[in-house]
């Protein structure tokens, strides 16, 4: 038994259910699309807190008490610090001169406090190709126990719950990536499972004229092979062209600026596509055991 | 004994019971020769078909073996029945043929299955069909033909892989006088070029003037009866 002859039947079905087999690989791109959506938004969101965690970088209060002899020293160590790319001081006096600027008008609320009744500060530009979220945290609580220090802040409150909405949303991806590829290898199972259905007269005169299991699974195998290639392809494709087309409107945006906005690897997608491919064919071989008995 | 002079069918102490307690066959031996033309006959329920089904493996008998071209049918694995199939054409009184495929289509089954290049399989079907006077209607569809060429063109799917062996069940028994002829003078053709047939009918016209042995089912047994 040839190839030629197996594809020839696959194609000859394809082109008499046509709207059958259309219906299905739009059932498996739909599925796959909420799928491949999720997770692309899952990874350019994790991307966004990465990038965010490192461009907002550390800002250390030191006590108000702290003798003018230990900035220097202080500074030299910060410099020195694996990963911080550098390192400058706001003395109280800057401090206040960069909160009035900030009131503008109502800076008149001001009037009477002293110019240094705000704590001195270092702040650390952090090296993005060293850091990421974990070792600023990690840095963060080293700094914090240093006895000149007051506190260290680098915007934990809110990158810890854009990182917990973060990992929520890959929760959902992963629930119901699974969910939405088991329902999309069932309906082309059950797709497959009522042409065979509708197809029973013919498979029993395949069978009465010699036709072996491989014969007339061979056509089934290779159509589900091509709804789940076509399906996922198409699924990854349409995501692929909401990238392309979002990529420029994102580039003005202001939030965004400097995020490498980007597309799902391939390491990503292709598994996606092989494995839909695969659970195809598999719920296809499956969907027909019971009519291959002899 | 050499493969040459084996029959071609033998029945050796076959059993077949349908339940909950019809009995077909009750221990028959038989055997048919090459070449032979059998009409099996017996009235309606008497088992032609199931025993007609048990020659292609559809079904296996309660007890005893049935020899095929020196293959025991009831020891056969599942991925060896095919290859049996293969060996025998079948005819079934409503045609069985797919309603969606041409003439041409329904007859290139047979040669589909065994793997027959594209340019083999059209020279065999047409040839085969201009056997059977439809080399005409190749691309009409089985709606588009008359009874009896429905029956020619299922005739010709039996055939058109060259079988040794043919199993007719009632393949007249939807036809009119003219076309049960027609489709008579075709099985005696088949039989003088070598095939063995075995005829499955209750029509004793049919055999009352064939040199064809008659067999025939009833409670059970299986009796000559010329």
């Amino acid at each position: 038994m040839t190839l030629n002859i197996l594809f020839r039947r696959a194609f000859s079905d394809i082109k008499h259910n046509l709207g059958t087999q259309t219906v299905t690989t739009l059932v498996v791109t739909l599925s796959l699309l909420i799928f491949v959506f999720f997770s692309f938004l899952y990874y350019n969101l994790e991307r966004f807190v990465e990038h965010f965690s490192r461009e907002l970088g550390i800002v250390i209060y030191l006590k108000k008490d702290i003798s003018p002899e230990r900035i220097p020293p202080l500074y030299d160590t910060l410099q020195k610090m694996e990963g911080v790319k550098s390192v400058s001081y706001v003395s109280p006096e800057e401090a206040y001169h960069r909160l009035e600027t900030y009131l503008k008008d109502e800076s008149i609320a001001l009037d009477g406090v002293e110019p240094n009744f705000l704590p001195p500060s270092f702040e650390l530009e952090i090296d993005r190709a060293l850091f990421n979220l974990n070792k600023i945290k990690e840095l963060s609580s080293t700094l914090a126990t240093w006895p000149e220090v007051e506190k260290v802040q680098y915007g934990e409150e809110w990158l810890d719950r854009l990182e917990a909405f973060s990992h929520l949303i890959k929760m959902v991806v992963a629930v119901g990536g699974v969910l939405l590829l088991l329902s999309a290898v069932f309906v082309v199972a059950s797709t497959i499972k009522l042409i065979v259905y509708a197809r029973q007269e013919e498979l029993e005169i395949l069978r009465l004229v010699g036709a072996t299991n491989s014969f007339i699974q061979g056509p089934f195998l290779i159509e589900a092979f091509l709804q789940g290639l076509i399906g996922s392809s198409l699924a990854v494709g349409i995501v692929y062209g909401m990238y392309i087309y979002t990529k420029p409107l994102l580039a003005n945006s202001q939030l965004l600026r400097g995020l490498d906005y980007q597309f799902l690897p391939y390491t990503f997608w292709l598994p996606i596509i092989a494995v839909t491919t695969l659970a195809c064919m598999i719920g296809t071989m499956f969907s027909m055991q019971r009519f291959l008995k002899l | 004994m050499s493969t040459s002079e084996m029959p071609i069918i033998a029945f050796q102490n076959v059993s077949i019971k349908y339940p909950p307690d019809n009995v077909v066959l009750s221990n028959v031996n038989l055997e048919i020769e090459k070449g032979e033309l059998i009409f099996l006959t017996g009235p309606s329920g008497s088992g032609k078909t199931t025993l007609l089904r048990h020659l292609f493996r559809a079904e296996q008998p309660d007890s005893g073996s049935i020899i095929i071209d020196g293959m025991d049918v009831s020891t056969l694995s599942k991925s060896q029945i095919p290859y049996l199939r293969r060996k025998i054409g079948i005819i079934f009184q409503d045609f069985k043929l797919l309603l969606n495929k041409t003439v041409f289509e329904n007859v290139a089954l047979s040669l589909e299955v065994l793997g027959l290049r594209k340019d083999q399989v059209k020279k065999r079907v047409c040839n085969v069909l201009e056997g059977v006077g439809l080399g005409h209607k190749l691309h009409n569809y089985p709606q588009q033909l008359s009874g009896g060429e429905q029956q020619r063109v299922a005739i010709a799917r039996a055939v058109v892989n060259r079988p040794p062996i043919i199993l007719a069940d009632e393949p007249t028994g939807n036809l009119d006088k003219v076309r049960t002829s027609e489709v008579m003078h075709l099985m005696n053709e088949l039989n003088a070029r070598g095939a063995t047939i075995i005829f499955a009918t209750h029509d004793e016209r049919l055999y009352q003037n064939s040199p064809g042995r008659v067999l025939k089912i009833e409670a059970g047994t299986m009796e000559v009866i010329s």
